[in-house]
């Protein structure tokens, strides 16, 4: 059961769709126009439209030709991320700052290819849901929708998602049982000194040199604090101070994230940032508030939902080019929040090169468009198989 | 010899002229109501006026009623800085975003005071020269005067230069021989990084880390490259890089200042900087790009003008107000540059106890209105010694 013929036929109306969705890129929780798409092609199709869930949130439903109790959920990420693209293709980004460097449109282009066919077989028994949902980058806009009653309003036994990975060949599905995404928790560090003028350091506290230090020395967490059998990242994506060439900051700005699978580790990590932080800017003679914020948890697959979930890659790619061992990473997930809820599994599904600044929230990537017929098809047989027809 | 009597008759008059420049600052080479101001004044006070030098500078040329060869030239700035002014008086800046923050209107204003009693009394022998000069900061004013020929044009034996100090009492005045202000060099230092997910640092290249690095390594161009007699400042006022928690930047740009007096140690620091710099990203997997702005070479006195600068100073203040052996400052003048061409000297003028919020390029700085006056004087009696009549 190779690439289901009816959406290959509609490849064309895809990449048109995902191209669109790409030059319109929205951030998390102001997904007005995605939405509004996403929304009037499910009710283009026939499907059962519900808005508002997590404010930008669309759930479709729609049932198949054969009456059923069973009713799964799959579920797609909408928005963007706050940064420049550099791509100058037609398509690139027609918002400056921000860009679809994750793939959200085409994930959100798959099942929408997904919907449209299945809207018209219908060849399967019972309900599915069409979850798309906003904020996936560090909003929770997952967790918002669960705890707005997703599952209550919208009751699913089991809850499936994709993520494109550059890197894996096109035409590969993988995943793994239990943590495959990690925990996510951010941190921000306000250095505070004493500014002044540059050609005066001896009566300023710099606090450049403060963060600087703190850059320096939070590499520690890694390398000596953590067991070196788990994994830990700690990076510090931002660093702000400073607006004139002869004037020493006040403060300055440091920001990042902790990655970890393990909740102990994940406990110690903050602790150990914060003691170094406040340590080594009190022993520069400044100070440092630390601001930690708790983010997803680790995204956990069930054993039996993930078997459906490469069964049915299997049936579609050929057994070889599944893989159910490989390695979590310490990307973070808000499918984690429904995989809480609800049994469920999410996969990988390969996307091809990542050279050339192409990978994932890199300023050129773009997400493939071959894919989309492998994606969409992928969910329109799950739901085929789930909830087959007597 | 205190204050000129005749010149306390117009404080008056001064102190409308100084609140009138500081109502409209206008950014360096941009000084054009101000020069049309000065020029006015001049003319008015029967001086030969020449407009033109570096664009908006005026040189106003006056002879003494006794014939004589000697001539000496007198200089004043006239440019505002970039930055809003947070005064509520009347006079505060009528123009955005500028502000005479640094007392160039009362400088322009002082020298205006002498113009007008030197004419009025003509009681020297010989030339002098007022130079009312723009852009000194940052912008080479004084430089540009010097390219575009000004002491070709208005030969002059020797220079003279002043600057308001907050920080020394008014009524006081202060030298030392030999350097007196800094050399004042910039930089900037591109980070180049791969970029990537704040997950997976082992596909990228981080360019934050980089750049703390590089923070830590300049400090030991101070503290173990240079002559540990000599004075070196390295700053780095800036470091921006990310505008996301869980984006790994492609880039971190740092930015600051050199201040130095020894010119070789200017070099020496320029060279470790780009050694450090370049080394420390090669080593880390990254590069780095390095802009050296050359800045203004360090003001030096000279020392038989800085001792008749001193002596007048002793006459209208009283040698216990005057001192000769002042610390330099790490600060930059760009009468370096008139300093270089002739022999002269460059003296401050005590503007009162230094008040948080209101020093030298601070948002709540006002020129000190009681050393309009004193200036004046000082000028005046510098002409009247310098080329006192047989």
């Amino acid at each position: 059961m190779p690439i289901t013929n009816r959406i290959a036929d509609f490849d064309a109306d895809l990449t048109a769709w995902r191209q669109d969705l790409h030059a319109h890129p929205e951030l998390a929780f102001q997904e007005f126009r995605t939405a509004d798409v996403v929304a009037a092609k499910l009710e283009e199709f026939g499907i059962e439209v519900h808005r508002g869930l997590a404010g930008t949130g669309v759930v479709g439903t729609l049932r198949g030709n054969q009456p059923g109790d069973r009713v799964i959920a799959l579920r797609a990420d909408m928005d963007a991320l706050p940064m420049p693209e550099e791509n100058t293709f037609e398509h690139a980004s027609k918002y400056p700052g921000k860009m679809h460097a994750c793939g959200h449109d085409g994930h959100t282009t798959m099942l929408l290819g997904a919907a449209r066919y299945l809207a018209e077989t219908r060849n399967f028994a019972g309900t599915v849901r069409f979850i798309f949902q906003p904020a996936e980058e560090g909003g929770g806009g997952g967790e918002v929708m669960v705890r707005e009653g997703l599952f209550e309003q919208f009751p699913a036994e089991e809850v499936y998602a994709l993520h494109n990975v550059p890197g894996m060949p096109v035409g590969t599905f993988a995943g793994r049982v239990g943590p495959m995404m990690a925990a996510t928790d951010e941190f921000d560090i306000v250095v505070k000194g004493r500014g002044g003028h540059a050609a005066m350091p001896h009566k300023a506290i710099d606090p450049v040199v403060i963060g600087a230090q703190i850059v320096g020395a939070l590499q520690t967490i890694t390398s000596r604090t953590a067991d070196p059998i788990e994994s830990l990242v700690v990076s510090i994506t931002q660093f702000h101070a400073g607006s004139a060439y002869n004037v020493i900051a006040e403060e300055a700005v440091l920001r990042g994230t902790i990655r970890s699978f393990d909740p102990a580790l994940r406990v110690l990590a903050g602790e150990t940032l914060t003691r170094i932080a406040t340590g080594i800017a009190a022993g520069l003679g400044g100070s440092a508030e630390v601001k930690l914020v708790r983010g997803y948890p680790s995204t956990r697959n069930h054993a039996a939902q993930l078997d459906k979930a490469l069964r049915v890659a299997e049936g579609l790619v050929g057994p070889e080019r599944v893989r159910g061992d490989i390695p979590p990473v310490m990307g973070g997930e808000d499918f984690a929040y429904m995989l809480e809820a609800k049994p469920g599994a999410y996969l990988f599904i390969g996307a091809g090169s990542a050279q050339g600044g192409r990978n994932l929230h890199q300023t050129h990537y773009d997400f493939n468009d071959e894919i989309l017929p492998l994606g969409a098809s992928y969910w329109a047989q799950l739901v085929e198989t789930l909830l087959a027809r007597e | 010899m205190p204050i000129n009597n005749r010149i306390a008759d117009f404080h008056t008059d001064l102190t409308a002229w100084r609140q009138d420049l500081h109502a409209y600052p206008e950014l360096g080479f941009e000084e054009h109501r101000t020069s049309d101001i000065v020029a006015a004044k001049l003319a008015e006070f029967g001086i030969e006026v020449h407009r033109g030098l570096a664009r908006t500078g005026v040189v106003g040329t006056l002879r003494g009623n006794q014939p004589g060869e000697r001539a000496i030239a007198l200089r004043a700035d006239m440019d505002a800085l970039p930055m809003p002014e947070a005064n509520s008086f009347e006079h505060a800046s009528k123009n955005p975003g500028r502000m005479h923050a640094c007392g160039h209107d009362g400088h322009t204003t002082m020298l205006l005071g002498a113009a007008r009693y030197l004419a009025e009394t003509r009681n020297f022998a010989g030339t002098v020269h007022f130079v009312f000069q723009p852009a000194e900061e940052g912008g080479g004013g004084g430089q540009v005067m010097v390219e575009q020929g000004l002491f070709e044009k208005f030969p002059a034996e020797e220079v003279y230069g002043m600057h308001n100090m907050p920080g020394l009492p008014a009524g006081s005045f202060a030298g030392r021989v030999g350097p007196m202000m800094a050399a004042t060099d910039r930089f900037d230092i591109v980070v180049k990084g791969r970029g990537g997910h704040a997950a997976q640092p082992h596909k990228t290249v981080d360019p934050v880390v980089i750049g703390a690095q590089i923070v830590g390594g300049l400090q030991t161009n101070t503290s173990r490259t240079a002559d540990p007699v000599e004075s070196l400042v390295v700053s780095i006022t800036e470091f921006h890089a990310g505008s996301a928690y869980n984006v790994i930047a492609e880039e971190a740009v740092l930015r600051g200042t050199i201040r130095t007096f020894d010119p070789a140690l200017r070099k020496l620091a320029e060279e470790s900087l780009r050694t450090i710099a370049a080394g420390v990203a090669a080593a880390l997997g990254g590069s780095a790009e390095i802009t050296f702005l050359p800045g203004y070479p360090s003001t030096r006195n000279h020392a038989s003008q800085l001792d008749k600068a001193l002596s007048v100073a002793a006459k209208v203040v009283g040698p216990d107000n005057v001192i000769d052996d002042v610390a330099p400052t790490m600060g930059g003048e760009d009468f370096a540059y008139m300093l270089e061409a002739k022999p002269g000297a460059y003296i401050f003028i005590g503007a009162g106890a230094e008040v948080e919020g209101r020093k030298l390029h601070q948002v709540n700085y006002d020129f000190n209105d009681a050393l309009l006056p004193l200036g004046a004087s000082y000028w005046a009696q510098l002409v009247e010694t310098v080329l006192a009549r047989d």
